[in-house]
């Protein structure tokens, strides 16, 4: 019990890194007027006016984004907006005929085809009616996927597929949730971090953190899962300690990329894996690793 | 600008609340004060001044005064007067005022809001450098203390930057106390602080104004006396005490005839308690709420028959009157006695001002006196004066301050002086005063929304209302009568049936809810006639010209029109405003002159006697239905035109043109009734007469027993049917008197708002109707004009406003409309008596009288000639021995001596003169001229009326209820 | 008790036009899509939205295909008011507010955006101090603005009563609602002035209707200023901490 702690609202602590020193680009909240300019166009987090249909005004909280005639306001946090070509983490939640349903962190549950997926014993193979019926043995309710947006449907649902050997089933590891707007957009987003584990970090805000496999085959994908296999303690308290530094971070709503996992990883060590879960100290690595990154960006 | 400060409340209401409010704190609360340069106070609104006259001989620099509570709680007579200005009203006296006494604090906020006397209100509790925490184990009155002198310290620093270094000019604040702690806590802080007498005495005009000074906290002269009364139990105590059942908690009635008896009337006893003795009463006052203890059945007793009166002489702080009650406590039988008590604390004081005149002291330099109320149901109270030689012939007022234990009075203080003894206008003023009726003249204000003069009606007006200028409309009221609020017409239609209208003065019109006149008229409520006055409702201006339907001219009207038949059924009823020309105002006379000349036959005149046809068809049936004839006494003065002094007495004559009038009023009054309710049912103005407790009629049922006659009380068309037949032969007053005594058992009947009651509750016991209300008299009462105005929205011609249909404020509004009405009848039936007192302040006259009542020692006998009823005293007064000893028999209710019997209703003569021994109270005294009774007996008139007085009630206040539509102008 | 002073204060110390202290904070909880937590005086509620989601349970077959649904779900804490007591979840009072305050976001949302999706709206009284309704509108509108809900503008309610009969107060306590008489509430859009909710305790006269109206818009309207002030605190505040979401070439936070 004595490990309890609990705080009054007031002492909490204000995990915010402001530092001032560059202007805010102009924010636009719900309702307040963009532009009246006929010829722009309204793109997310806009609307046109009913009453005045020449007025363009923001529905969502955040900073505007032009591209040519077409305007957007980006919010700062929302539901995972899926675009293709996305690596996602998901979680199966219903098996249907030829299709899974996976919960992505979007507006609505993304749709995995039985078509979209490699099925074991060759990649040409003809999906016969017998694979219907061996769905739920590839795949059940409650299973982890990594996988990539391969189109969007015009409900706004996502279509996955893991035809690479990159995506398919996750076994061993550890999911951390955080906003889908701090995942930072980048070529890749499967790294084996020099800390000695590996992670998967979703654009929908999923991150999959797993021990490193000695085969350097990079190679999750599949529909193996290897439960059996005994991870060694110092890789579960590396993976442990992953899991905290990327909350904290998150925390202080610093981007997520390979390297400012690492720098946090890093800044960490000062501290047990079991005090990383204080906001003070949370506060302290968040610090640390965007001094990291502002040093590594000037110079 | 908000700062917020929670503070935690603790209440009780069976489990404890923790309650927390907001109380925020501000930085723009301005000093008010002419001098000050650091607030941004608009110029206009600043209060105090700048260049004061300092008139204090004890402080020789100008100053404002901040006060204390009690200050304002106890000596709020001597702030009313001029010699206090620029003063600071704090909040927290303000509401500690409030809390504790609604009659101060509303006289406080007259003061406030008067410009000429420069008090300024600081709210120190919202400010940021004035509000005080309360601090642990402070208690709330050392808080409030502290707060006072935080804000008088804050004053004082706040002012000093603006003005001028100098002693002479510097603006210093004196903080008025007189709690010795508190004034040596402001001492130790470095404030300028004294009581009030020391600063009242430092005044110009001091031995004025010392006058008006409670005294409250003055200590009497002797304090180590013994203490005359027993101590009062503390609020604490007394609430353990009631809620243990150990004691009782009742109204305090004092006795009109002994002022050593009183009753308490506790919730849930169906007996008045009596209390006896000055332990007994322990200083209670009539009206206040006490605590009661209730003896063992052993030491009750029973009401002493005796009138008894205090002293003449002040005998100085004791008691010694007790002794004369013994003896007659010893005697009562153990039947008659009743439940005792003693008064053992005080709940709530009810003291009010009291009317009444000086008892100056035998030494001459003394400036203690003693003061005697005009009700003699108060206390004697002692007061200070300085000028009893000018009061002494005065009718005055003062107010009681305390009571404490070691005085045998309570003490009070001179407030005001009316005017000189005796003179009529001075006791109309005491009467007006004593019955709580706003007399004062309309303010400027007020009189600024009357209608301007020469009044046109205009073609707006016209297109808005029914054209009736060509109707035959007549009016039919009193002689003398100058407000006529009803007329009448009545013309038959050709389909044979009549067209009735009654045509009410339009009040509405003029007064528009909500302004000053219209506040002025709900506060006033009705008009108040008095014998030889009219104290108006609504300036004469409206009463008697603009809205009185006077004959030949056009006026403005809320008519009701009525189709009826030949046999008086309604077919139809119509609502309009209108526009009439009444061609005749008739008195009851005149009308009754008109009908019976049967060699008239014009328009008015056949109005008339188609409305008198009506008019007997709707009473029968209204009679038949079990409506009540009742009587009361009622008397005309007919007065000398130049001294209007009463020099003949009559008794009002009813005529069937009286009648009539009354039916259609109300036929009108219960049409609008439906109608309103119909249309408002939640908040329309009624009229309601609930029905009696059968045990209210025990003493009908019992005098009509021993005639022989059986009344019955089970309802309202029973008593009127064996009223109806209780008739005698041998005494054609007899079935008068007994509907005198029936209209002695009724309840009164009062206005109500129709949300607040079951639909069943509405009824109207006198009149047998389901509902009712008063809609025909807008000029003379308030509650025709909120029945004016809920009818004027049902019909569409006039729009609502919020308080009309505020179920809550119309409650309130009724209930201020019910307790004028009754003073406003009390205060006429005061006035009569008065007049009755002129009347035989010169002469001594033998009437003609009946029995009323038969009591123990007395006889009450009633002068139909004079409508008044008197004590016939049998036993002779105190320390003289009876010559003729009657005989009292309670079976038989009667008196008896030798072969003379006294019984109810049994006429006799009497002699009526006036005792004017006691300036205070005039009495009306009554001696038995016939049956002869040797030795009791005066012979009859003659000039023999040297007669040893015997004590005589004047006549009582008793009283009976209104029953049926009275046009008592 | 009178609601207003002769000097023109309030029971508490405010002017008649005047709110009570409004504290706010944005993004109070780390598993919601969005949350807030508001004051209003001694009024406190927590808001919490989750979706647009995927409707599951109950909902799933209620999502209309052409607009999302809104579920509102209104509580009040058993510690909420001076006396404890326990209230289940859903009584009728709860049900009706609930009902009430879907009524006023839903002008707000554009739930055009989120066909056959689910929005979860839970607002939690944690100290009842009048104007619970107001103070819940105001922190879900919060909570929404958080989540990145597109909203059309903020729904914002304020109350407001009428004191001695003529002068309307704004923004009313627990006390002044007590003891005062009939209590107006209104939701709107203040930037386009529209009223999306207004319910009466008591019957207004009509006379007094208006200026009591629009004593609460202007209330609105202030909290409109206030409320926005926060979402831009709060926007900037996170928007500068992820350097604005921006990437240079590198790959490295701008």
């Amino acid at each position: 019990m004595q490990n309890i702690k609990i705080r009054l609202a007031s002492e909490r602590v204000n995990t915010s890194l402001t530092f001032g020193e560059e202007g805010a680009p102009h924010l636009y909240t719900p309702g307040e007027t963009i532009t009246d300019n006929q010829r722009v166009m309204s793109g997310h987090g806009t609307y046109m006016d009913e009453e005045n249909k020449e007025v363009l005004k923001a529905s969502v909280a955040g900073t505007v984004e032009r591209v040519n005639q077409l305007i957007c306001v980006r919010p700062i946090k929302c539901r995972y907006m899926g675009e293709i070509g996305d690596v996602v983490v998901g979680r199966i939640t219903e098996v249907q005929q030829k299709r899974w349903k996976v919960e992505t962190n979007a507006r609505l549950d993304s749709v995995l085809l039985i078509s979209s997926v490699n099925l074991p014993g060759g990649e040409l193979r003809r999906r016969s009616a017998e694979d219907e019926q061996m769905m739920r043995k590839y795949l059940q309710e409650g299973d982890l996927v990594s996988a990539e947006v391969q189109s969007v449907f015009s409900d706004g649902s996502l279509s996955l597929h893991t035809r690479s050997l990159k995506y398919g089933k996750l076994s061993q590891g550890v999911l951390v949730k955080v906003p889908p707007s701090l995942i930072l957009r980048r070529k890749n987003h499967f790294h084996n971090l020099l800390c000695g584990a590996s992670v998967i970090l979703g654009n929908n805000g999923l991150i999959w953190i797993y021990p490193t496999s000695p085969e350097d085959d990079s190679g999750v994908g599949g529909f193996t899962q290897n439960l059996e296999q005994v991870i060694d303690k110092e890789d579960r308290e590396r993976i442990a300690r992953l899991r905290n530094c990327i909350l904290s971070i998150s925390a202080s709503k610093l981007m997520l990329f390979d390297s400012s996992i690492q720098y946090a990883f890093e800044e960490s060590l000062n501290y047990s894996i079991k005090e990383l879960l204080t906001p003070e100290v949370m506060l302290d690595v968040a610090f640390r690793t965007r001094h990291r990154l502002q040093a590594y960006k000037d110079s | 600008m908000l700062t917020t400060k929670t503070f935690l409340k603790k209440t009780k209401r069976g489990n404890i609340l923790k309650i927390v409010r907001e109380h925020y704190l501000r930085d723009d609360i301005w000093c008010g004060s002419v001098l000050c340069k650091t607030c941004s106070m608009k110029e206009r609104e600043k209060t105090l001044e700048k260049d004061l006259d300092h008139s204090s001989s004890l402080f020789s620099f100008p100053h404002y005064l901040v006060l204390d509570t009690n200050i304002v709680l106890d000596q709020i007579d001597v702030l009313e007067e001029n010699s206090f200005e620029n003063v600071i009203i704090l909040q927290t006296v303000l509401e500690e005022v409030k809390h504790r006494s609604s009659p101060v604090y509303r006289r406080l906020k007259d003061i406030i809001s008067n410009p000429d006397r420069k008090f300024y209100v600081f709210v120190n509790e919202h400010h940021k450098d004035t509000y005080v925490e309360r601090k642990a184990g402070e208690s709330v009155n050392d808080r409030n203390d502290r707060a006072i002198r935080v804000a008088t310290a804050w004053y004082a620093s706040h002012l000093a930057p603006s003005q001028p270094k100098g002693k002479n000019k510097h603006v210093s604040i004196v903080l008025l106390t007189d709690d010795a702690a508190n004034r040596q806590k402001a001492k130790d802080e470095g404030l300028i602080s004294c009581s009030v007498h020391d600063y009242v005495s430092s005044l110009e005009n001091a031995p004025a104004l010392l006058d008006k000074l409670s005294k409250r906290n003055f200590v009497l002269e002797g304090n180590s006396k013994e203490p005359l009364f027993p101590l009062h139990l503390s609020p604490k105590e007394i609430q353990d005490g009631i809620k243990a059942g150990k004691l009782l908690q009742g109204t305090f009635l004092a006795s009109r005839e002994n002022f050593l008896e009183g009753s308490v009337n506790v919730e849930g006893y169906e007996k008045f308690i009596l209390v006896q003795g000055h332990a007994g009463l322990n200083r209670a006052v009539d009206g206040d709420t006490v605590a009661l203890e209730l003896l063992p059945e052993s030491e009750w007793v029973a009401p002493s028959d005796i009138v008894l009166e205090d002293a003449e002489e002040d005998p100085g702080d004791i008691l010694d009157d007790e002794a004369k009650m013994e003896k007659e406590k010893q005697k009562a039988k153990k039947v008659e006695r009743e439940p005792t008590g003693k008064v053992v604390g005080i709940i709530r004081r009810k003291w009010r001002q009291y009317c009444g005149i000086l008892q100056p002291s035998q030494d001459k330099n003394s400036i203690r006196h003693l003061f005697m109320p005009a009700e003699r149901k108060i206390s004697k109270i002692r007061i200070e004066t300085r000028q009893a030689e000018t009061l002494k012939s005065q009718r005055i007022i003062v107010a009681i301050d305390s009571w404490p234990r070691t005085s045998r009075y309570p003490l009070g203080h001179f407030v005001r002086a009316l005017g000189n003894i005796g003179d009529k206008n001075t006791e109309n003023e005491v009467l007006l005063l004593e019955h709580d009726v706003p007399h004062s003249k309309f303010s400027e204000q007020v009189l600024s929304f009357l209608p301007k003069l020469p009044w046109v009606i205009t073609d707006a007006d016209l297109e808005r209302r029914v054209d009736l200028r060509n109707i035959t409309i007549c009016s039919v009221d009193p002689p003398g009568c100058t407000d006529i609020d009803d007329a009448l017409h009545c013309r038959e239609l050709e389909n044979g049936n009549y067209e009735v209208g009654v045509h009410i003065a339009d009040v509405s019109h003029f007064i528009r809810p909500g302004n000053a006149l219209d506040k002025e008229a709900a506060l006033r409520a009705t008009t108040v006639y008095l014998v030889d006055k009219r104290i108006d409702m609504v300036p004469e201006l409206l009463s008697s010209n603009l809205c009185s339907l006077r004959g030949n001219e056009e006026r403005f009207a809320f008519s009701c029109i009525w189709e009826l038949t030949k046999d008086a059924t309604i077919v139809n009823t119509k609502f309009h405003k209108s526009v009439i020309c009444s061609k005749a105002a008739l008195t009851y006379g005149e009308a009754q002159a008109r009908i019976d000349d049967k060699t008239l036959n014009d328009d008015v005149v056949k109005s008339l006697r188609g409305l008198n046809s009506l008019a007997k068809i709707l009473k029968k049936r209204r009679i038949e239905n079990g409506a009540l004839v009742l009587a009361s006494p009622e008397i005309r003065f007919q007065v000398d035109s130049e001294t209007h002094d009463p020099i003949e007495v009559v008794a009002k004559k009813m005529l069937e043109t009286n009648s009539m009038v009354e039916e259609f009023m109300l036929l009108a009054n219960i049409s609008v009734a439906q109608k309103i309710v119909e249309e408002f049912p939640e908040c329309a103005m009624l009229r309601r007469h609930p029905q009696p407790p059968p045990t209210n009629f025990e003493p009908l049922v019992k005098a009509g027993h021993l005639q022989g006659f059986e009344i019955n009380v089970e309802s309202g068309k029973d008593l009127a049917e064996s009223l109806d037949k209780a008739v005698k032969s041998d005494n054609p007053y007899f079935n008068t008197m007994l509907r005198i005594m029936a209209t002695r058992c009724m309840m009164q009947a009062v206005y109500f708002a129709s949300g607040m009651l079951q639909k069943d509750e509405f009824f109207h016991y006198g009149l047998a109707c389901p509902i009712y209300t008063h809609f025909t008299s807008p000029i003379r009462r308030y509650a025709d004009i909120i029945v004016h105005r809920l009818l004027a929205a049902c019909i569409g011609a006039d729009s609502t406003y919020p308080e009309l249909l505020d179920k809550r404020k119309s409650h309130s509004l009724c209930h201020n409309l019910n307790y004028r009405n009754r003073m406003a009848q009390y205060a006429g039936r005061a006035s009569v008596n008065l007049h009755t007192h002129l009347f035989f302040r010169n002469r001594v006259q033998d009437e003609q009288g009946y029995v009323l009542y038969v009591r123990k020692n007395a006889l009450q006998i009633l002068i139909p000639k004079y409508g008044l009823e008197g004590t016939l005293y049998l036993a002779p007064p105190k320390g003289q021995i009876a010559k003729v000893n009657f005989t009292y028999n309670e079976e038989e209710q009667s008196q008896s001596h030798g072969s003379i019997k006294f019984r109810v209703f049994d006429p006799v003569t009497v002699q009526l003169s006036l005792d004017r021994r006691n300036v205070q109270h005039e009495k009306l005294m009554l001696l038995l001229v016939k049956p002869e009774i040797p030795e009791f007996s005066v012979p009859s008139q003659a000039g023999s009326q040297q007669v040893e007085a015997m004590d005589v009630d004047e006549v009582k206040d008793v009283a009976p209820p209104p029953k049926r539509q009275k046009k008592s102008k | 008790m009178d609601l207003l002073s002769d000097q023109g204060l309030r029971l508490d110390g405010r002017r008649p036009d005047e709110l009570r202290n409004i504290r706010c904070k944005m993004g109070v909880f780390n598993q919601a899509d969005g949350s807030a937590y508001l004051e209003q005086g001694n009024t406190k509620v927590l808001a919490t939205v989750y979706g647009p989601h995927q409707p599951r349970g109950q909902a799933r077959n209620r999502a209309p295909h052409d607009e999302a649904f809104v579920n509102c779900q209104y509580s009040m804490a058993v510690f909420s008011t001076g006396e404890r007591k326990n209230r289940p979840r859903g009584d009728r009072k709860s049900q009706e507010m609930s009902i009430h305050l879907r009524q006023a976001l839903v002008s707000a949302i554009r739930t055009e955006l989120y066909p056959r999706s689910q929005l979860d709206i839970f607002v939690e009284v944690l100290q009842a101090d009048g104007g619970n309704y107001c103070a819940c509108v105001n922190a879900a509108t919060l909570a929404l603005v958080d989540a990145g809900v597109g909203m059309r503008e903020y729904a914002v309610a304020c109350s407001a009563s009428l004191a001695n009969g003529e002068i309307p107060l704004v923004d009313i306590s627990h006390l002044e609602e007590s003891t005062g008489g009939p209590n107006l509430t209104v939701a709107s859009l203040p930037i386009s002035g529209q009223v999306a909710l207004m319910e009466m305790s008591q019957r207004f006269h009509s006379d007094h209707l208006p200026k009591v109206l629009e004593r609460a818009l202007e209330g609105c309207k202030d909290i409109h200023r206030i409320l926005d002030d926060t979402v831009r605190k709060h926007v900037e505040e996170t928007g500068r901490a992820s350097g604005w979401g921006q990437v240079d070439r590198a790959g490295i936070v701008l």
